[in-house]
């Protein structure tokens, strides 16, 4: 025997066919509940919480014998559901997933309904995860809008959301997948980038994607951005000499929907040359300067701190180099 | 006709289709602004639902992806046909109801129903390709309606635009699966007709 009760409920329960006046022992959970909580055989729960469920026990007086049990289930009825729906298959289909804002700790039953204009359409309950369904589309093209019911059921209560919306709104691409970055020999201020469609994009060719991309070094925080109507890959060409770089892509439909999240992030570092064989004293003097200097500058001095950059993008300088370079240009008038 | 293309129509079936391809995408995004332009003019809500339209192809469509490339021009010939016909008498209409107070939305309708125009031939020139000669037209327009009301045929030209710029959509996929090689006969797929 089941029982729920809303948290903050009175809870009463009898001994099954007990009279009031019989001499009863209440157990919670196999431990013996004070006389002070019955009222004759019954007994109260005042304004019950989540940690009062459990397993109620009624035994009669003097035999002990089981008259009564129930288990006590505290909760709350649900709250309105989060429901989303969304196609990263287009133009197969696509999929609904909820959620409840906060739980009721005691079962729920969820009931989807799908309509597109006056045909109710079957949304397939998933496998895993539990809380979705997929539908397919029968029509495409259509301006007529879907309208996705979703009811959450419970022993306390029911509640219900309603999304509407078009075939094409929906449409948001999975993220690009097997990024990859990688410095371009003797071009140190390159890095190629290549990257896939999504899988689950069924056909990019009746449905192309286009991408957006976007890398900034790590030492910065802004990111430069390029967008890409075709092809799956780029090259950038205006990266900072040896600085790492941190590089990703989004998708998009070229014309419905919106942009996919970013794809996972790939790091890379463009092309620096070797540094040249010195004689001994300079190769010493190298590996005990310059191995924490991120720029490859001569061993023994750093030209630019970071603190010290004018501009942004690729026409940055610092105050030093631009003196070096004036010095130079003087010497040469 | 079965059997393979030749290089040069196989080429030329590409190239109208690239151009095609483009002609749509910006017809399409004309009709979208020529959508708030109108529902501002005729002091629509934009959000209002319209009910099939009478006489407007609708262009939502089963089974899409099993239509043999014949099939797609067709209706996409049928369609734009009638398109030419409704934005011409949205026209008319639309310069009774607003005179010169709408200008600026009488060219834009002007230069939408230019471009359907110019896509009617390019799917017209498509089917020659097909050796298939382009369905002749019923009649000079569409056929006589009883007259509506000054609401119903804001209403009408609502829905009218709308299933345009559905239509430039499907259009646009329709064309990408005409450009698709097909694999080892070099002609387009489902463009070859059953036996």
């Amino acid at each position: 025997h089941m029982q729920y009760e809303r948290v903050g409920a009175d809870v009463t329960m009898k001994c099954g066919s007990m009279d009031w006046d019989a001499a009863v022992t209440w157990t919670a959970n196999g431990t013996d509940i004070d006389e002070s909580h019955l009222n004759g055989s019954y007994l109260i729960l005042k304004n019950v919480d989540l940690t009062q469920s459990g397993q109620y026990s009624c035994y009669e007086g003097s035999s002990w014998h089981l008259k009564y049990q129930t288990y006590l289930r505290v909760g709350t009825p649900p709250k309105e559901p989060v429901l989303m729906c969304r196609s990263n298959n287009y133009p197969k289909g696509f999929y609904c997933s909820w959620h409840l804002p906060t739980p009721t700790y005691i079962p729920n039953s969820f009931n989807i309904s799908v309509i597109h204009g006056t045909k109710e359409m079957i949304c397939e309950k998933d496998a895993v995860p539990k809380n979705r369904c997929h539908i397919r589309y029968l029509q495409l093209f259509s301006t007529v809008k879907y309208k996705v019911t979703l009811t959450v059921t419970n022993a306390l209560g029911k509640n219900f959301t309603t999304l509407t919306f078009d075939e094409v709104a929906i449409v948001k691409p999975d993220p690009p997948e097997s990024v990859v970055a990688k410095p371009v020999p003797n071009n140190p201020r390159r890095l190629e980038v290549s990257w896939q469609n999504p899988s689950s994009w069924p056909d990019p060719e009746s449905f192309p994607l286009k991408f957006f991309l976007r890398y900034r070094p790590l030492i910065l925080d802004q990111w430069q951005h390029v967008e890409l109507s075709d092809g799956t890959s780029h090259t950038i060409t205006d990266a900072y000499a040896g600085k790492e770089y941190i590089i990703q892509v989004a998708a998009k439909d070229n014309d419905i929907g919106t942009w996919s999240d970013w794809s996972v992030a790939v790091h890379a570092t463009p092309w620096t040359e070797e540094p040249k064989h010195l004689t001994t004293e300079a190769q010493i003097t190298e590996t005990t300067s310059a191995s924490t200097s991120s720029f490859m500058a001569p061993p023994t001095t750093k030209i630019c701190d970071k603190g010290a950059m004018v501009g942004s993008g690729a026409v940055a300088v610092c105050w030093t180099a631009g003196l070096v370079v004036a010095a130079y240009s003087v010497l040469f008038i | 006709m079965a059997g393979a293309d030749s290089p040069s129509t196989a080429l030329r079936r590409r190239d109208l289709c690239t151009r095609g391809i483009r002609l749509v995408g910006k017809m399409r995004s004309d009709v979208i602004d020529l959508l708030d332009t109108y529902v501002e003019r005729q002091g629509l809500d934009a959000s209002a639902s319209v009910a099939a339209v009478e006489g407007v192809p609708p262009a939502a469509v089963e089974r899409w992806d099993e239509q043999t490339g014949t099939q797609r021009l067709l209706e996409n010939l049928a369609a734009y046909r009638a398109f030419r016909a409704l934005l011409a008498q949205m026209l008319e209409e639309q310069r009774e109801q607003l005179g010169e107070a709408g200008a600026a939305l009488g060219r834009a309708l002007a230069a939408v129903l230019l471009q359907v125009s110019a896509f009617t031939y390019h799917l017209e020139e498509l089917l020659r390709l097909e050796s298939r000669s382009p369905p002749s037209e019923e009649g000079d327009g569409p056929p006589p309606r009883p007259p509506l009301s000054l609401f119903e045929q804001k209403l009408r030209g609502l829905g009218v635009l709308r299933e345009l710029a559905q239509w430039a959509l499907r259009s646009a996929r329709d064309l990408r699966q005409l450009a698709k090689p097909s694999p080892g006969t070099g002609s387009a797929p489902g463009l070859a007709e059953s036996p």
